[in-house]
């Protein structure tokens, strides 16, 4: 199986505040893993280490079968291009329109005047394929709408179908269901995961609900503290590692 | 009660503050309010005056004109006609310089602004090479903001002759620096979260720049934009006082000549074409906010797919009124250029050129001029080789003469001006913002009377339209009018620039409040709190950085307002600028406008520190 990622004694320290230490940990391709943890356990600074946007302190991160810390601008441009990511604020442009906000997924595919013209109109056959990608998430009336126009999970779905657009061989997606009600926050995972099977991507994403975590994701990698408390299949799991998990410490007591 | 120690910090210790200057620069300008030589009666002839505005006039008041003579009303649609021209052609050409300052003042698009690790060797050289490029901008952006378009428009018509380019390029060169400055904040203040994420996934820095965060600022930078177009208006017609054919001309020459009712009907004119551009741009920043709804959804399940994307492409939402008006303006900019009086100045190449070499020559510094008044680069520069000494002893006869005097006056002014603009705007808000001045404040239930309800819309509407009145006349023509009736003193002057101050920060804190969340001022309401005590309570308090914000911003503006204001006879520095222009020499105008320019820089420099500061503070709060 090929290892999509792969971290070896990883260090991340802002300043004073030790955000991971030794993490150690491998993701296949094709694997589905839930990074579990209460907040500040950190979940998003493990997603940016796997993204390539964060460059670890100590020890070695490998994306893609790669060490982005050798690369130059253009490789490193290119292997985030490959990493597709869903923020949680899901970064996209209000006042622009559906079509706009999907065409700019691939603007590390191309130069800057090709991004402007994508930006612009883009060529008839982009448009469909868009078109298309559209109907996937189930949004295509939407397309040449205002996004800031659309409802809450509309504008995610239009996130989601930004980052299929990239292509990508990943798909990174942080706290995707931490704003949203419960069946909505079902409705995303489905997406989610049904379309990351059909495109055969790895897909990653922290969240903190465990019922929805282990109903969707095959494999848990619980966070605490900035250490990997467990790691394995779900089912696998007994109440008390997960009751553990999100059980307030000391540490977290005082700060 | 004892009150405590502490109850005198914070922001109770800033209005105290500022009260206390405003004593002290009080001071400074002296008690004498009116200035009217011993036989003259103010009040008489202030009655007259303001009489006059019940019944302005729509003929001419001079009875001697000949009778084929243009009427007043035609003349009067004439110059308003050219205030627009100079105003349209002027923001032209203030847009594409400020879009470029702007772009090159913001750091957003810089290579290698998403590294990972080290940073190489390469791009840091190309950083700091960038990093020099935006100090560059930035005090070019300074410098056009910080010499006011008078007396840039004093030095053009001086060398140029008097050709309206010269005016519109006058204007252009401030507003080019504060579109610079605005956009190039507004760029930086966009949220981040796109962007990153497009660099996230691959884009660079230049693509983030232009696919994430320049479209989500251009609907501001529009209504922005918009809103210099009105300040170029007023601006234009300001010119007018200097002698180009402006609005601001025929105000004074008919108020020299007593002619009251035309003054009155010309400002009425002023006022209702600026007041239609402020509303107009009103209208702009909602329909752009709002942005265009879908009305109805094609049936898409028949069509296949390239027929269905065209027609949902085909009935997209689009906007209308806000394609028609951008279309418009862009028109009414292609006239301005093409019609009318002929923009350059006829004059023959060499007659130019003479001038302008004469004009050069007046402005170097006395002990350093070149003997012959057309001389070419080279020599003027040789002229100027060893005579350093000399430049000195001159600057500093200058300055311990009137500039030292002129510069403290100047900041007085200023500060007197902006203090009391605030103070007056801090009073008006309770009646005059939106957020409270209605029947049913934050929607808690209010008086069943119909009455009570009226009267606070009533009041609300007063308010907010003497601010629009008090902001849509420049401070220049105040200061005219002012100066005229109480005599030559500073205090016309500080009341010209308070009276338009307030008005502009009565909107601006109003906006303020309107945009506070309302949770904390509906709480006051609702447990039986009146208006003025939730303003107090609640709204200031939470909306005080803000306010302090668009203080310092206005009293900023209002030290470059200050510096011209002079020219209307009173010494601040405007007043030896203007003695200096009369007297043609340029040297000693250049050395007064470089002083106020030193003013404008430092308080620059403040108020940005200021500003830092507290935004600081509310990002944290």
């Amino acid at each position: 199986m090929e290892t999509m990622f792969e971290l070896s004694e990883t260090h991340k320290s802002f300043g004073a505040v030790h955000a991971l230490s030794s993490i150690n940990l491998q993701i296949a391709k094709g694997e589905r893993v839930a990074l579990i943890g209460a907040s500040g356990s950190g979940k998003t600074t493990l997603l940016r280490l796997l993204g390539a946007q964060l460059a670890p302190d100590r020890g070695e991160v490998r994306v893609l079968s790669c060490n982005p810390l050798g690369l130059g601008e253009g490789k490193l441009r290119e292997l985030r291009s490959r990493l597709g990511y869903l923020p949680q604020d899901l970064g996209i442009v209000p006042n622009l329109r559906v079509l706009q906000n999907v065409a700019a997924g691939r603007c590390g595919r191309r130069s800057v005047l090709g991004s402007l013209r994508d930006l612009i109109l883009p060529a008839v056959g982009v448009r469909r394929r868009i078109y298309e990608l559209l109907e996937r998430v189930g949004i295509e009336e939407k397309m040449y709408d205002r996004v800031d126009t659309l409802s809450g999970g509309q504008q995610q779905r239009v996130a989601v179908a930004r980052a299929l657009f990239q292509e990508p061989a990943v798909l990174l997606a942080d706290e995707p269901v931490s704003a949203v009600d419960p069946a909505r926050a079902r409705d995303v995972l489905e997406l989610l995961t049904r379309l990351s099977a059909e495109e055969g991507l790895t897909l990653v994403v922290s969240m903190h609900q465990l019922d929805l975590a282990r109903e969707f994701f095959p494999r848990l990698v619980g966070l605490k503290h900035g250490k990997v408390h467990f790691d394995g299949a779900s089912s696998e799991l007994g109440s008390e590692a997960l009751s553990a998990l999100f059980q307030l410490g000391d540490k977290v007591a005082d700060s | 009660m004892r009150v405590p120690a502490t109850f005198w910090l914070g922001k109770r210790l800033v209005v105290v503050a500022f009260l206390g200057v405003l004593l002290v620069s009080g001071w400074v300008l002296g008690p004498r309010i009116v200035q009217l030589s011993a036989g003259a009666d103010p009040f008489a002839e202030m009655g007259r005056f303001f009489g006059a505005a019940l019944s302005p006039s729509l003929a001419d008041e001079n009875p001697s004109l000949p009778p084929d003579a243009r009427p007043f009303l035609l003349r009067l649609g004439e110059s308003l006609l050219r205030t627009f021209r100079y105003a349209l052609i002027a923001i032209s050409l203030a847009v594409p310089a400020g879009l470029a300052l702007g772009f090159l003042a913001s750091s957003a698009w810089w290579p290698g602004g998403m590294r990972y690790g080290k940073a190489s060797v390469g791009r840091t050289a190309i950083r700091s090479g960038l990093r020099l490029l935006r100090w560059a901008c930035r005090f070019l952006i300074t410098l056009g903001r910080s010499i006011h378009e008078l007396v840039w428009a004093l030095f053009f018509l001086s060398a140029l002759g008097d050709a309206p380019i010269a005016a519109c390029v006058a204007l252009a060169l401030p507003f080019a620096g504060t579109l610079g400055k605005v956009f190039s904040e507004l760029i930086d203040e966009q949220s981040q979260e796109p962007r990153s994420t497009l660099m996230a996934t691959g884009a660079s820095p230049l693509q983030a720049f232009l696919n994430a965060l320049l479209p989500s600022a251009v609907p501001e930078m529009l209504t922005y934009t918009v809103y210099r177009f009105e300040c170029a208006l007023r601006s234009s017609a300001v010119l007018g006082f200097i002698g180009v054919e402006t609005v601001g001309l025929g105000i004074r020459q008919s108020y020299e000549s007593l002619y009251y009712g035309e003054v009155w009907t010309q400002l009425y004119a002023l006022v209702i074409v600026v007041v239609g551009v402020d509303t107009l741009g009103a209208r702009l920043r909602g329909r752009l906010n709002r942005g265009a709804t879908r009305k109805s959804v094609p049936e898409l399940s028949k069509l296949e797919l390239g027929r269905s994307e065209a027609l949902l492409r085909r009935t997209a939402p689009r906007d209308w009124v806000v394609r028609g008006g951008l279309l418009a303006g862009i028109m009414l900019v292609v006239i301005s250029w093409t019609n009318g009086r002929e923009l350059g100045m006829d004059m023959p190449a060499d007659q130019r050129d003479a001038r302008i070499g004469r004009f050069l020559t007046k402005l170097t510094p006395a002990p350093a001029r070149p003997e012959n008044s057309t001389a070419s680069g080279p020599e003027r520069m040789e002229a100027l080789e060893g005579k350093g000494g000399e430049i000195k002893d001159w600057a500093v006869d200058l300055w311990s003469r009137n500039g030292a005097e002129a510069l403290l006056n100047t900041v007085a002014i200023a500060t007197s001006a902006i203090v009391l603009a605030g103070l007056g705007a801090a009073l008006l808000l309770p009646v005059g913002s939106r957020a409270l001045a209605r029947g049913e404040p934050f929607g808690v239930l209010g008086s069943a009377s119909r009455w009570v309800h009226w009267w606070w819309c009533g009041v609300g509407f007063l308010t907010r339209s003497l601010f629009i009145l008090a902001r849509a006349v420049p401070e220049y023509v105040y200061a005219f009018l002012l100066v005229g009736l109480l005599g030559p003193s500073a205090w016309p002057l500080v009341f010209a620039l308070a009276l338009h101050n307030l008005g502009i920060l009565g909107r601006l804190w109003g906006e303020v409040m309107e945009n506070q969340r309302p949770e904390v001022p509906r709480h006051w309401i609702q447990s039986g709190a009146g208006r003025v005590q939730s303003y107090c309570g609640s709204l200031a308090p939470l909306s005080f950085n803000r306010f302090l914000l668009f203080f310092f911003y206005r009293w900023e503006t209002c030290i470059r307002e200050a510096t011209i204001l002079g020219m209307l006879g009173i010494s601040s520095l405007g007043y030896y600028v203007s003695i200096a222009h009369n007297w043609l020499r340029y040297d000693e105008m250049l050395f007064y406008v470089l002083l106020g320019v030193a003013v404008v820089f430092a308080g620059d420099i403040l108020s940005d520190w200021m500003r830092r500061k507290l935004r600081g503070e509310i990002a944290c709060s």
